[in-house]
């Protein structure tokens, strides 16, 4: 579904990721894990359309998007989570779903409001409050709500536990578990890699803009010291 | 009844205060522009008011007019100054409107000459009582209604309307907004129509209380708005409104009691300095 094949990024003269390449199907959760600074985020935001590639391709069911600007990633159903979840503090949590859905008919905006607010209770009981008032959690959930009510096929997620408190941050996993097995490709990026390794189906180690291992998620979860030997942990 | 009076001089200056510098906001807010050139939108606002008016008789067709032609031309400022600068330091953007600015002035001056015109038949001029011997001209009442439907018109198209809360949200964070299909060039454009022409508004509202435009006319709209904006917290819609009425009201009360050590500009700027040393980060910090 997600084909990513030998892309280099980077900001300026700076290579942050070097020739990286992997394939994900729907009802997966594709783990990035790797230390600070090793191209994660990189890898997401070119993902998601904020910074194109200088070489290589990303395709969506056979679909080149590589060159695509971030506004139309959503019509090959890639949504995006960012790091710091980035909320719209300014707007209600209400609002906020109403940009997530800014590309649908009014009727369905409406629809997904109410599917979204199933899965995210508490979001509903907020949904006047700004969102800038939430909780770091709840910031997150509302940043997943937002990401979902266009109805995604791939999900990108930034560091889903950062700077989240412990119950918060199994919620969040919990609600990840979830979409995958509704069908999503969830693309994670975490630094808390043990949380990362649970729930993935396939992992890959990013070592300073390189990817340094890929395998299964099992084979990660058995081999824990192939994981650990280049994160140094 | 000279408390009240003060009062309602000012809360007329502080709704064309509020209209001119609502624009810079939101120009601010969205590309990190201090847009100084804005009051030569305001000018010129004042300036096709006049004349549509004289040519016309009707006021109400001069302020469309100027509101809309204004409008646009505050896109194609957008578009031909400000957009292949959008990669350089904000600095860059600021130098060329100031050039901008100048060039304005002096365009007015060639077009319109340097005396300034007025209104052949000026509208509005009688008087109303409000009662208990307070008067109003029908002028003023027509500057703060005006003021108060179009931030009302405002309000509801950024809280009710999906452009407008897609608007909030580009302002709030470009890159994410346009992760979710909203389209970035549009709400930028958007935003430059709606600021100029509220300028524009502000000039004919200025002009109908002086019966005067003149070239430099925004030079002192141009510095007190940007004073304004700092004190409402750099790109805050309601701390520009509370500031711009603020403002307006110190310098009515101010020209009156203490009128003979500082004039009504010089306190405009007193304030400011006062007001921010108490509060650095501006009366309403954005979020």
């Amino acid at each position: 579904m997600l084909s990513v094949k030998n892309i280099q990024c980077g900001y300026g003269d700076i290579v942050a990721v070097h020739d990286l390449s992997f394939d994900a199907a729907a009802g997966e959760v594709f783990a990035l894990i790797g230390a600070n600074g090793a191209g994660k985020t990189t890898t997401i935001m070119a993902l998601a359309g904020h910074l194109p590639p200088n070489q290589g391709s990303i395709t969506v069911d056979g679909c080149d998007i590589s060159a695509g600007p971030a506004r139309e990633r959503l019509q090959y159903g890639i949504a995006l989570v960012p790091e710091g979840r980035r909320v719209f503090p300014d707007l209600s949590v209400e609002d906020n779903l109403t940009v997530g859905g800014h590309t649908l008919e009014r009727a369905r905006l409406a629809t997904n409001r109410d599917n979204v607010y199933q899965i995210f209770p508490r979001l509903a009981e907020r949904r006047s409050q700004l969102a800038g008032s939430l909780s770091g959690g709840e910031q997150q959930m509302l940043a997943i709500a937002r990401a979902m009510m266009a109805d995604p096929k791939i999900l990108l997620v930034d560091e889903l536990s950062l700077g989240l408190m412990p119950k918060m941050v199994d919620e969040c996993y919990q609600v990840v578990d979830t979409l995958k097995k509704q069908g999503l490709l969830i693309v994670l990026v975490e630094q808390s890699t043990q949380r990362a390794l649970d729930v993935a189906d396939q992992v890959a180690v990013l070592e300073s803009g390189h990817l340094a291992w890929q395998g299964s998620g099992d084979e990660a979860r058995t081999d824990s010291s192939v994981v650990s030997a280049y994160l140094g942990t | 009844m000279l408390a009240l009076d003060l009062l309602l001089q000012g809360i007329v200056q502080g709704a064309i205060y509020a209209l001119i510098a609502l624009g810079l906001t939101l120009i601010y807010g969205l590309l990190r522009i201090l847009h100084v050139a804005h009051a030569a939108l305001f000018t010129l606002g004042g300036y096709i008011g006049v004349i549509v008016t004289n040519e016309t008789g009707s006021l109400p067709l001069a302020l469309i007019v100027a509101m809309v032609s204004v409008g646009l031309l505050g896109i194609v400022i957008y578009r031909l100054a400000y957009k292949p600068l959008l990669d350089q330091s904000p600095l860059v953007a600021l130098i060329a409107s100031i050039g901008l600015f100048i060039a304005f002035e002096e365009v007015f001056r060639l077009v319109f000459g340097s005396y300034g015109l007025s209104f052949e038949n000026p509208p509005l001029r009688t008087q109303v009582n409000l009662g208990g011997g307070l008067l109003i001209s029908h002028s003023k009442l027509l500057v703060i209604g005006m003021a108060i439907v179009i931030l009302s018109i405002l309000a509801w198209l950024s809280t009710r309307t999906r452009t407008g809360i897609a608007w909030k949200a580009t302002v709030t964070d470009s890159q994410i907004a346009s992760s979710f299909g909203i389209n970035i060039e549009r709400v930028r454009y958007l935003n430059f129509f709606i600021g100029s022409a509220l300028a524009a508004a502000a000039g004919v509202m200025v002009a109908l209380l002086t019966n005067l435009v003149e070239p430099t006319m925004g030079a002192v709209a141009s510095y007190k708005a940007l004073a304004i904006i700092v004190l409402g917290g750099l790109g805050s819609v309601r701390g520009t409104l509370v500031a711009s009425i603020a403002i307006g009201i110190v310098e009515s009360f101010g020209t009156v009691y203490v009128g003979h050590i500082l004039d009504r500009d010089a306190l405009a700027f007193a304030f400011l300095v006062i007001a921010l040393m108490i509060r650095p980060q501006g009366l309403f910090k954005a979020g």
